[in-house]
């Protein structure tokens, strides 16, 4: 099968048309390929096969993705049992529809985040000892939620270019998408943690995300 | 329209509630311009998400998932027929419009069909799970016996696939009791697979010259079945199914097995359920 022999770990991250701003010296120990277009692309062929029915491709799918995968969910959910079984909702998911993922949709990666991301924050507003867990953070919540983001992120050169991309934000924007994106807060759940209007909130959310696109010259 | 139009950045990273997440939705239906936004964002969030530490999933996670799905059909690429599609679908299809949408639209588009299976997946391994602790739990006494044909179900391919039919099967009972001789024994018995299995745990060694041999009863009439080594933890398959089949029995008999069970031999008398 083809995707047998792709290499392992790798793991595209954008479309296929995206410029590629990074040569392709980038160790494996990364988990991120040398190629983010080749990777793209591959993950495209995979995922086709998926759609036929190919499980080895699937197989090889999950341990190019699964890494990142559970890395958000596991960051927006904290309970290694939760994010367990949002993890196999996706992937199984992820298997059903793969005939109806089409490359103009964007890349494998950001589909796959993208409901990844929306699984992990449906769980952790359907738990509802979360709500405690919500207003206990609204006290000393904020600057853990950032801290916890730069802790835990290592030195490669994906990674640093997010963060540099973050950096270039205005402190508002990055908490308040940090706390939305990593924190699985509502827009008024932020703007109580950040003691600001509403309205304030769904702008620096918004202008965060075009800030760091443009940083990140990300295509779509 | 320019508020809502506002929102696509909170919608992206999924920041709206439940009323916020139904009106954007409806708006994005017919504005183009969120619509490529949105999907800009989510490559963007995708970017972000390198940023909670890659973290490798525990790797018992990866057995389950892979055998989850080859259990799960993926769906053909074709839409819904239009009277199962959800109403912003529609209503996009309608007019037209020049871009598909982004991937984090089809989400909510894909929900009914997506929760369906995923809940049928959920009661399957619901249901999977409550038999099989059913099953564990009727057959304690056999010191998870049972427990450890699930567990085995991996390495033993052969019998795999069968233990797991009868153990899955939707009106799997488990009937245990003690042998003469002290032994353990459960019958695992499904009457829509007409499927019974022998287990048992920690049988007496009856000498090399004998051993256990199972009978199906059909009324007073004992038809001869497998015939089991004594000594430790075993499983067998019923050979006979159960048409007709009223009860299970074990007894010891000379090696090879016997025609008639000897009365003085009989191990344990089972009645089955009809």
């Amino acid at each position: 099968m083809n995707g047998s022999s792709l290499p392992p770990d790798s793991e595209g991250g954008e479309p296929s048309g995206s410029a590629v701003r990074f040569g392709a010296s980038r160790g494996r120990d990364t988990g991120f390929s040398s190629g983010r277009e080749t990777g793209a692309a591959q993950l495209v062929e995979l995922i086709t096969l998926c759609s036929r029915g190919h499980e080895e491709a699937f197989a090889e799918l999950y341990d190019r993705t699964s890494q990142r995968v559970y890395g958000i969910i596991l960051r927006v959910l904290r309970s290694p049992d939760h994010a367990a079984e949002v993890m196999q909702e996706v992937y199984v998911e992820v298997w059903r529809q793969s005939a109806r993922y089409s490359r103009d949709k964007g890349s494998v990666i950001a589909w796959m985040t993208t409901m990844a991301h929306r699984r992990a924050v449906d769980r952790v507003r359907s738990v509802s000892s979360e709500v405690a867990r919500d207003e206990r953070y609204a006290f000393h919540g904020g600057d853990r939620e950032i801290d916890q983001v730069w802790d835990g992120v290592e030195q490669r050169l994906d990674v640093e270019r997010v963060r540099r991309g973050m950096a270039s934000l205005t402190p508002i924007q990055r908490e308040a998408l940090t706390l939305a994106y990593f924190g699985g807060y509502t827009q008024s759940q932020v703007a109580q943690l950040l003691k600001l209007p509403l309205g304030t909130v769904k702008t620096r959310i918004r202008d965060g995300l075009i800030g760091l696109r443009d940083a990140l010259g990300v295509e779509a | 329209m320019s508020e809502i139009h506002g929102a696509v950045g909170s919608y992206v990273v999924n920041a709206l509630d439940g009323d916020e997440r139904e009106e954007f939705e409806a708006h994005l239906a017919v504005c183009p311009t969120c619509t490529r936004e949105v999907q800009e964002f989510c490559e963007t969030a995708a970017e972000l998400s390198l940023l909670a530490s890659a973290t490798p999933p525990p790797a018992a996670l990866r057995s389950s998932i892979l055998s989850a799905i080859s259990e799960v059909r993926p769906l053909p690429p074709e839409l819904l027929p239009p009277e199962l599609l959800p109403p912003e679908q529609s209503a996009e299809i309608a007019p037209a419009q020049p871009s598909p949408p982004p991937a984090a639209e089809r989400a909510p588009a894909d929900h009914p069909i997506d929760e369906l299976a995923l809940r049928r997946q959920q009661r399957r391994t619901r249901i999977l799970s409550v038999l099989v602790a059913a099953v564990v739990a009727a057959a304690l006494a056999l010191g998870g016996v049972v427990y450890g044909l699930v567990q085995a179900r991996q390495s033993q391919v052969a019998q795999q696939a069968a233990e797991t039919e009868l153990l899955t099967a939707p009106d799997v009972k488990t009937y245990t009791a003690t042998m003469k001789d002290g032994g353990q024994v459960s019958f695992v018995v499904s009457r829509s697979l007409n499927r019974a299995m022998f287990v048992g745990k920690g049988l007496p060694a009856v000498g090399a010259d004998r051993t256990y041999q199972l009978w199906t009863l059909e009324g007073q009439r004992p038809i001869p079945d497998n015939t089991v080594p004594g000594g430790g933890d075993r499983k067998e398959f019923f050979r006979e199914t159960l048409g007709g089949v009223t009860g299970l029995a074990v007894s010891v008999e000379a090696a090879g097995g016997a025609k008639q069970p000897n009365p003085s031999t009989i191990q344990v008398i089972t009645e089955l359920a009809a």
